[in-house]
């Protein structure tokens, strides 16, 4: 294991992830080799440079990945939906020595190997996801409402007929016909078999979850903005369409994709509230994307540090930032604009990320690094603890094999 | 902060005159308009050469709206969007020919969401290009050295030149949306949250560069953006809006130390910043906001302001939408036939519910600004009779240093207020 385990079950667990893309100047290693768990009901902060592979990395649970011109070049991403323990209900005892899951052999499948009928039914249901580009997620031609009523429908078809006041039996005719027809349009329920007052009553039951939904992230008037289509919100509310469709469904596994970058502070709030009640309730974990460091420091129980298709440093929240080691967590730490900061004056790390088309055994930080020596152009660092939970791949810890290694104090020029 | 009615033509570029857009809500197969959201529902500010605006507020009060209808791609539904032409003052809606041509050069938008705004259909070079050949700023020999010079200015270079957009991460597309504003020199470039979609090093990057560029060509900028840190080190002047309207606007700094609208105020307290202690629990507003198609009469904050007075516009519907929270009350209000927004006689389909409520009116259940403002209540049966104050809107007023703000209270009281 990577990770020391602090008890609890892990949902997902990533193992040398490579992820490729074919370009005209050769093959850009966007994600090569990226290791890590996530444990039930915790929340993984994932930060980095622009273009590091965060997304890719997101996008690779839910084998959302453009293919060509992307290469799945190795690895493997374990993930074990949740099944609760019988004895306690979650809350841990003995039997299942306090994880809380169901003892017995281990059902994890990997993610990036099974059929694609099989990733449908985990896609949006066990693990759901929030896109950083709200205008690419929703669909265009469909008003927001009837895009959350999808998920109701195929995902929570027992709740809706409980709601609608109808016999049990009906779930299975629901969800066939969910399943069935991929887009809802107007009138879908005209071809939903049953008698017409069933219907309106699942029309019903379905309009009042929809709005339920969206009211919690606290869109203004609800029951109206149902109906209208996606270009005619604010930036803001498309993505909280998004984030109300995403925890619609309840999942085991949420990956948040820059989630709040387009709210402001009050709603966002909002919705790290949100969240975190689908945490408590379900125990669900959660991969938080985001560049907001503040933020991530606030939420996050561990935070993974990516910098040019690999992660360069992971640990528990505190460690990392109050003891950041690697050299690029350092200078991400110094560019956040504080109160005093002089007009211009940001401290930016020089230079820009390297192009990883083909990218030599070398540290990826090379070049912009202030404490660089050969031994670092020489050499390729990879990840190792320096305490049972907290792994850096940097030299200044863990000496070059030839026992070269720069430090802080030596800034070369 | 100018109030003069005419706008003055000297280091001023822009000035935004009582604009107002409102979209219309359509309804059922016929398509009628039902009402109109007010996106932006009158806002007035200038913006002078070389010089930083920063435009913050909630999701959804207006921000992009109003970028979009300064930089002359939506029209504002009344009002205008005046611009130093030479000298003069001219609306941007009235320009013809050369005039509105030299205008759209000279007004460059980055949008906020840069995967809608970007053609997926477009090279880089292209995307990039295209407004250099459109207006001859560079042959054809010499393009593709014009494209790599800007790229490299955000950070991006020759290997980027032909690709397409989706083959971008979102933060590089970002700055693909800010090598093209820059490619024609413009003298004011509106920033829709130009820098939400990146790290906090490749922020300080773009951040850094608008501000070289900045004193280099004396552009001006109207920054949008939620995040207070970063509007906080870029903007010379701060605009607050709130649904569709100012709030408060003035020197950001200023603004900072003491902010004159409670809504302000919480919008400060709302964000920690990497220093403070990770424990705090950071408290968004609370209530919900408000329908911008019907905003609330008065101050349009009296909704959610904690420290909200007897003066600041209550009415019928704060009735109504108590009614909507209060567990089970909805059902059985039947009616509301109103004589003014301000003055209605609220029908039940019993006794009893007209009786809960005229008690809870009177009751802690509502706040106590609400009650005080109330002239009369009238329990007739089923029906409840109720009426407020009748209160005109609250306006900006100018303060001490060209500061506006829209609030009855004096920036001592606002100062005072501990949140409970
Ligand atoms: N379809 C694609 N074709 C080619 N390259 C791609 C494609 N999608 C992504 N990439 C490349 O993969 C790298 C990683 O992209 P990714 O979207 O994961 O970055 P990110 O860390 O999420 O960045 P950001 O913070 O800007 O969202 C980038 O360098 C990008 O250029
Ligand atoms: N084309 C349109 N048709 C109808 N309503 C619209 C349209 N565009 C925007 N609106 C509405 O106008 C209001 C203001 O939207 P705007 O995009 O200006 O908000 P914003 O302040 O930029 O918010 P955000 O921070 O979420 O981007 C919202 O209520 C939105 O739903
Ligand atoms: S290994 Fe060398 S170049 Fe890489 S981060 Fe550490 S000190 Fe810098
Ligand atoms: S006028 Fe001032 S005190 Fe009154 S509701 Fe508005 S912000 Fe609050
Ligand atoms: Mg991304
Ligand atoms: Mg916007
Ligand atoms: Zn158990």
């Amino acid at each position: 294991m990577l990770d020391a385990k602090h008890g609890g079950a892990t949902v997902a667990s990533v193992r040398d992830l490579k992820v490729h893309f074919q370009s005209k100047r050769g093959v850009v290693h966007a994600v090569d080799g990226v290791s890590f768990d996530i444990r039930d009901g915790e929340t993984l902060g994932l930060v980095g440079e622009t273009g590091c592979g965060k997304s890719v990395t997101g996008r690779s649970f839910l084998r959302l990945l453009p293919v060509p011109p992307g290469i799945l070049a190795g690895g493997s991403v374990m993930f074990s939906a949740h099944e609760v323990c019988t004895g306690c209900e979650g809350t841990g005892c003995e039997t299942c020595e306090g994880t809380g899951r169901k003892a017995g052999q281990d059902r994890s499948v990997n993610l990036l190997g099974i059929p694609s009928e099989d990733m449908r039914r985990i896609r949006g249901d066990r693990i759901a996801m929030i896109f950083q580009d709200p205008g690419k997620a929703l669909n265009p031609t469909l008003p927001v409402g009837a895009q959350i009523a999808e998920v109701f429908l195929q995902h929570r078809t027992d709740e809706l007929i409980a709601l609608a006041g109808l016999p049990a039996d009906t779930v299975g005719a629901v969800r066939r016909f969910a399943s069935q027809s991929p887009r809802l349009g107007d009138g879908w329920l005209l071809s939903l078999p049953g008698a017409r007052a069933q219907r309106r009553r699942v029309e019903e039951a379905l309009a009042t979850m929809v709005a339920g939904a969206l009211a919690e992230t606290q869109v203004p008037n609800p029951a109206k903005l149902m109906a209208r289509y996606p270009h005619e919100l604010s930036g803001g509310m498309r993505q909280r369409v998004m984030i109300a469709q995403a925890l619609a469904c309840n999942p085991d596994l949420l990956i948040a994709d820059e989630p709040t970058t387009a709210l402001d502070v009050t709603v966002e709030a909002r919705i790290l509230e949100l969240i975190r009640n689908l945490q408590q309730r379900r125990k669900t974990s959660v991969l938080y994307i985001s560049h907001d460091l503040s933020l991530v420091r606030r939420i996050s129980d561990r935070v993974a540090v990516m910098y040019a298709g690999r992660i360069v440093e992971i640990g528990t929240t505190t460690e990392v930032f109050a003891n950041p080691r690697h050299p690029y967590t350092r200078g991400l730490m110094a560019a956040v604009p504080g109160a005093d900061t002089p007009r211009g004056r940001l401290a930016a790390i020089r230079g820009t990320v390297p192009e990883l088309v083909d990218p030599p055994a070398a540290c990826r930080f090379c070049g912009r690094c202030p404490y660089e020596t050969s031994a670092c152009r020489n050499n390729d660092p990879f990840l190792e603890a320096i305490t049972p939970s907290h792994l850096v791949a940097c030299f200044i810890d863990h000496p070059a094999p030839s026992g070269e290694r720069p430090n802080y104090g030596r800034v070369t020029a | 902060m100018r109030a003069a009615a005419e706008p003055q033509a000297d280091d001023l570029i822009l000035s935004i005159r009582e604009v107002k857009k409102h979209y219309p809500i359509r309804e059922g197969a016929l398509q009628r308009v039902v009402g109109h959201v007010r996106a932006v529902d009158g806002v007035s500010f200038d913006i002078r050469r070389g010089e930083t605006v920063g435009l913050v507020g909630e999701s959804g009060c207006g921000k992009t709206t109003l970028g979009r209808v300064i930089a002359a791609l939506a029209d504002p539904t009344e009002g205008g969007v005046h611009y130093n032409m030479d000298g003069m003052m001219s609306r941007i809606d009235r320009l013809e020919g050369k005039a509105a041509r030299a205008f759209r050069r000279n007004c460059q938008m980055v949008f906020q969401d840069s995967f809608a705004s970007l053609n997926p259909r477009h090279l880089v070079i292209d995307l990039v290009g295209r407004p250099l050949k459109v207006y001859n700023e560079a042959t054809s020999a010499n393009l593709i050295e014009r494209v790599v010079e800007l790229l490299e200015q955000v950070g991006l270079g020759r290997q980027h030149l032909y690709r397409y957009p989706h083959q971008f991460s979102g933060g590089q597309r970002q700055r693909i949306s800010i090598a093209r504003a820059l490619a024609l020199n413009p003298e004011v470039i509106v920033l829709d949250e130009p820098t939400s979609a990146l790290d906090v090093s490749v922020q300080a990057q773009i951040l850094n560069l608008l501000n070289d560029l900045q004193k280099e060509r004396n552009l001006a900028y109207l920054f949008v953006t939620h995040d207070l840190s970063v509007v906080r080190h870029m903007a010379d002047r701060l605009v607050v809006m709130y649904l569709g309207k100012v709030a408060e606007a003035g020197e950001t700094q200023a603004i900072f130390d003491s902010p004159h609208h409670p809504y302000t105020r919480e919008l400060m307290a709302a964000k920690p910043d990497l220093e403070a202690d990770a424990n705090v629990e950071v408290r968004g507003l609370e209530g919900n906001v408000p329908d911008p198609a019907r905003p609330p009469r008065g101050c349009r904050f009296h909704t959610r302001c904690e420290l909200a007075t007897p003066a600041c516009g209550w009415e019928v519907d704060d009735v109504v939408r108590w009614l909507e929270d209060a567990p089970g009350m909805f059902e059985h209000l039947v009616g509301v036939e109103r004589q003014t927004d301000f003055a209605a006689r609220l029908a039940f389909d019993s006794e009893e519910a007209a009786g809960l409520l005229s008690m809870a009116v009177r009751s802690e259940q509502v706040p106590e600004a609400m009650r005080a403002a109330m002239r009369r209540l009238n329990l007739d049966g089923d029906k409840v009779e109720i009426e407020f104050e009748d209160v005109g809107e609250i306006g900006l007023t100018a303060r001490d240093d060209g500061r506006m703000a829209a609030c009855v209270l004096s920036p001592e009281e606002v100062a005072s207020w501990k949140r409970t």
